[in-house]
C-alpha cells in the first residue's frame, strides 16, 4: 500500500479542493520518495584499474586510470608513498565512467597506495584504495630503537660486567685449585677481591635490571617494584645463582683442604649454571644445544682466565714450573670447549656472517673475537716460546712472562667489558623474531567470532590470516570471506582483498602490503550462505 | 501555483537517484495483507549481464506466488517455517522459501522488474523493516548479493550491499 493511498484517500478529505489536493499529493509524494530514498542508492562500483591492484610495475605509471560502474565525479584522492607520506592528486579528467589522474613525476620505488573517495550521480559517496608496487613492493623498515635513561644503561653494564669478572677472576681463580695446583698464598688476597667486587655487583645488576625492566630512571632504584621486577626475571636467577656461587668460592677460599676443593668445583659450575639461565644465547633455540654450550662456555672460560692471576704469582716461588707444566698440559681442552661452545653459540645467534658487520650484535661480536685472537695469540707464545724456558729456569723468560700473563688479564676484563654489551644489543636472531610477531585482533559478537593476525605486525608486506567461529564457539563454514583495511586518519580508504580459504579451514591474504604503521580498521564481510552476510569490524595497531 | 512547482521540483529532485541496487518498489505495506513485491532490477553486476535472480523469502512471509517471466525458467525452493501461521484461519507451517528466475539475460544497460506476490502475516512486527536478502547473478560468475540486514540502530545506508526493504504498517 503506498502512502498516497492511505493517506489521502478522497473520502478522507471531502472539503478540499482539487488544486490543493494535488499539492497534497506531490507533497507526499516528496516525502515518501524522500523517506526512502535511503533505499534506492547507487553504490558506484569500482570495475577496472590501471595499475591493477596489487600489481608490481616496473616504471613508474604516468598516469592512473580508475573505472567504475556508472558515472562518478572525485572527492578525494590521495596517494601514499612507499614512506608514509600523503599527498593530494589534484589533476584529473573524467571521461565517461573512467577517471584519469595524473601522476607525480617522483614516484619511488616501493609500495604506494592510490587511496579514492567518489560520488557517483545520486549524491552517495563510496571509497577505496589500490595498491600497486613500483620495482618490488616495500620491504620491512628497521625496527626502531628503544632508549632507555644513559645512568641506567651504564649501572646495566657497570653491574654486569663485576658480576664477570667475579665469575672469571674470583670463581675461576678458586677453580685453579681443581685442575692446576694449590693455590699460591699471595693469590688468595687478590682473588677474594674480585670475589668481593662480585658479590658488591649483585645490588647494582639487580637495581639496574628492574629499573630497565620498568623504563624508570636512576633514581628510582629504591622502590621495591623495581627489585621484584629484577628478582623475578630470568636474569634475577642468574644474579642470584652468581651470587651464591660467589659465596661458596670465598668459603673455599678460606679452606685449602679436601672439602675446599669440593667447593670450588661446586662454585665454577655455578659460573656455567648462573650464565646459562638467562640471557640472548640462553634463550635462543634449540635450547638442548644453546644452554648446554653457554654453560661450557661459561665454565672454560672462568678456568682460563682465572688461571692466571694464580699462575702469575706461582711464578715467583721456584716451584712454580710445576704449576706452569701443568697449566701449559691442560689448557688445550679448555680453549677447545670454550672455541667450540662459542662458535655453536655465534652460528645461532648470528645467523648470516654479514650480520657480523651490520648489526650491533654482531660487531660487538667481532670485536670480541678479535679480542680473543690477540688472547690466543699471546697464549700460543707463551706456551711454545716462553714455557721451556721458564721450567728450565731463565729468569728473563719468567719476568716476560708474568708481564705477559697481565696483558692477557688486562685482555680478559676488555673481553668481559665487550661482551657485557650484548645486555643492549639483541642479537639478529632476536630483532628477526620481534620483528615477526604478528599483530593479532580478535572479534566477539554474538553471530560470529574471528581471529585475525597480521604477520609480521608491521608496516611492510604482511600476511593475513583469518580463523572464524561462531557466536558459541562451533565452527563457522563460511563461503567466502572479504577482507578490508582502512586507516581513515592517514587518507587511506578501504583496501579490500578476498581471502583464500586453507586446508585447515582458516583463511588466508598474501599479496597485503601496509603502507604505514598506525592503527588501522579492520573489517571482515563473512558470506555465511547465499543470503547471509556478517559483518565484523575491529581496529588493528601495526607497528612501525 | 508557485508551492506546486516548488512541490514538483522537490519530488524530481527527490525521485531523481537512479536505483542503482535492487530495490523494491512498493516500499511500505500493512502486516496481515497480501503484498505484491515489484523486484526492480537497475544494473548487472559491475557492467556484466544479470542471469539469474534469487529471491530469499523472509520468516513470517507466506503463501508466496511468484509471477512467471517469459524468456526465464521460474524456480521455487520449498521448505518448513519456524512455526505455523495463520493464513485466513488455515495454520500454515510450510511453502516457497526461495525463488529463483534464471536463464534469462538482463544486459546491464536495460532494466526489468520481478514480480511475486505474497502474504505478510500479522506476526510480523509493525513499524519495523521487512528486509528481502536477493542474489543477482551475472555473465562470467560474478556475483552481487544485496543480503546485508542493517543492525539495530543503523540504516541501509551504512551498508555496502543493503537487501531491500519494506517498511511494515500496522494492521489494518
Amino acid at each position: 500500500m503506498s502512502e498516497r493511498g492511505r493517506v489521502f484517500a478522497p473520502g478522507r478529505l471531502p472539503a478540499m479542493t482539487r488544486q490543493f489536493r494535488l499539492i497534497l499529493i506531490l507533497l507526499g509524494l516528496a516525502i515518501a520518495s524522500l523517506t526512502t530514498a535511503g533505499q534506492a542508492l547507487a553504490h558506484a562500483a569500482l570495475t577496472k584499474t590501471v595499475p591493477a591492484d596489487g600489481a608490481v610495475v616496473s616504471s613508474a605509471p604516468g598516469e592512473f586510470s580508475l573505472s567504475f560502474s556508472e558515472p562518478v565525479s572525485p572527492l578525494v584522492l590521495n596517494l601514499i608513498g612507499p614512506d608514509g607520506t600523503s599527498r593530494p592528486l589534484t589533476r584529473f579528467t573524467l571521461s565517461d565512467r573512467t577517471l584519469t589522474i595524473a601522476a607525480p613525476s617522483d614516484l619511488a620505488n616501493g609500495t604506494h597506495v592510490l587511496s579514492w573517495r567518489v560520488v557517483s550521480e545520486d549524491g552517495h559517496p563510496v571509497g577505496g584504495s589500490v595498491l600497486f608496487s613500483v620495482g618490488a613492493p616495500s620491504a620491512a623498515q628497521p625496527a626502531p630503537i628503544v632508549q632507555t635513561d644513559p645512568a641506567v644503561r651504564i649501572a646495566l653494564w657497570l653491574g654486569k660486567l663485576g658480576l664477570y669478572l667475579g665469575l672469571a677472576f674470583g670463581i675461576g681463580g678458586a677453580a685453579f685449585i681443581v685442575w692446576v695446583a694449590p693455590l699460591p698464598a699471595t693469590a688468595r688476597r687478590p682473588i677474594a677481591g674480585f670475589l668481593a667486587l662480585g658479590l658488591l655487583s649483585v645490588p647494582v645488576a639487580l637495581a639496574a635490571q628492574g629499573l630497565d625492566a620498568l623504563a624508570l630512571p636512576l633514581s628510582g632504584a629504591l622502590q621495591a617494584a623495581v627489585w621484584q621486577a629484577a628478582t623475578t626475571s630470568s636474569f634475577g636467577r642468574t644474579v642470584l645463582i652468581a651470587a651464591l656461587a660467589l659465596l661458596v668460592a670465598l668459603i673455599a677460599l678460606a679452606q685449602p683442604n679436601r672439602s675446599g676443593r669440593m667447593l670450588a668445583i661446586l662454585a665454577w659450575l655455578g659460573t656455567g649454571a648462573a650464565l646459562a639461565a638467562s640471557g640472548h644465547a640462553s634463550a635462543a633455540e634449540p635450547q638442548f644445544l644453546t644452554r648446554p654450550a653457554v654453560f661450557l662456555h661459561a665454565v672454560g672460560m672462568a678456568g682460563w682466565a682465572g688461571a692466571l692471576l694464580p699462575l702469575a704469582f706461582a711464578l715467583r716461588p721456584p716451584d712454580g714450573a710445576q704449576a706452569l707444566q701443568r697449566f701449559s698440559r691442560r689448557i688445550p681442552v679448555l680453549l677447545l670447549v670454550i672455541l667450540l661452545s662459542g662458535a655453536a653459540l655465534a652460528i645461532v645467534q648470528v645467523q648470516h656472517p654479514q650480520a657480523l658487520l651490520t648489526t650491533p650484535y654482531g660487531l660487538v661480536l667481532t670485536g670480541k673475537l678479535t679480542l680473543v685472537t690477540a688472547l690466543i695469540g699471546l697464549g700460543a707464545f707463551n706456551r711454545y716460546r716462553l714455557t721451556e724456558a721458564v721450567v728450565s729456569g731463565r729468569a728473563s723468560a719468567r719476568r716476560l712472562l708474568v708481564r705477559i700473563i697481565a696483558a692477557e688479564i688486562a685482555i680478559i676484563v676488555a673481553i668481559l667489558a665487550v661482551a657485557a654489551l650484548w645486555r643492549f644489543t639483541p642479537p639478529p636472531r632476536a630483532i628477526a623474531a620481534a620483528m615477526a610477531q604478528p599483530a593479532s585482533v580478535h572479534i566477539h559478537t554474538n553471530k560470529a567470532m574471528a581471529d585475525i593476525s597480521l604477520t609480521p605486525g608491521r608496516a611492510g608486506p604482511v600476511t593475513i590470516t583469518v580463523s572464524l567461529l561462531d557466536g558459541e564457539f562451533g565452527p563457522l563454514a563460511a563461503k567466502e570471506l572479504r577482507l578490508a583495511l582502512s586507516r581513515p586518519e592517514a587518507g587511506i580508504e578501504p583496501i579490500e582483498r578476498q581471502a583464500t580459504k586453507q586446508a585447515d579451514g582458516s583463511w588466508q591474504i598474501g599479496d597485503l602490503t601496509l603502507p604505514v604503521a598506525g592503527r588501522w580498521t579492520v573489517e571482515l564481510e563473512i558470506l555465511v550462505s547465499d543470503f547471509e552476510m556478517i559483518r565484523l569490524k575491529e581496529t588493528v595497531e601495526i607497528r612501525p | 501555483m508557485k508551492s506546486l512547482s516548488l512541490a514538483a521540483l522537490v519530488a524530481a529532485f527527490a525521485a531523481g537517484p537512479a536505483f542503482a541496487h535492487v530495490t523494491l518498489e512498493t516500499q511500505q505495506a500493512a502486516v496481515g495483507s497480501t503484498y505484491k513485491a515489484v523486484l526492480r532490477v537497475p544494473h548487472g553486476c559491475k557492467g556484466a549481464a544479470t542471469t539469474k535472480v534469487r529471491v530469499r523469502i523472509p520468516e513470517g512471509v507466506i503463501a508466496v506466488k511468484p509471477m512467471p517471466k517469459p524468456g526465464w525458467t521460474l524456480e521455487t525452493t520449498k521448505g518448513k517455517y519456524e512455526k505455523a501461521y495463520d493464513y485466513y484461519g488455515t495454520p500454515t507451517a510450510e511453502g516457497v522459501t526461495e525463488v529463483s528466475w534464471s536463464g534469462g539475460k538482463l544486459l546491464d544497460e536495460h532494466y526489468d522488474e520481478f514480480v511475486l506476490r505474497a502474504y505478510l502475516t500479522s506476526d510480523l512486527k509493525p513499524e519495523t523493516t521487512l528486509y528481502v536478502p536477493i542474489v543477482q547473478e551475472c555473465e562470467g560468475g560474478a556475483v552481487e548479493r544485496w543480503i546485508e540486514i542493517p543492525a539495530a540502530g543503523k540504516s541501509a545506508d551504512d551498508y555496502k550491499f543493503p537487501a531491500p526493504g519494506v517498511k511494515l504498517l500496522p494492521k489494518k
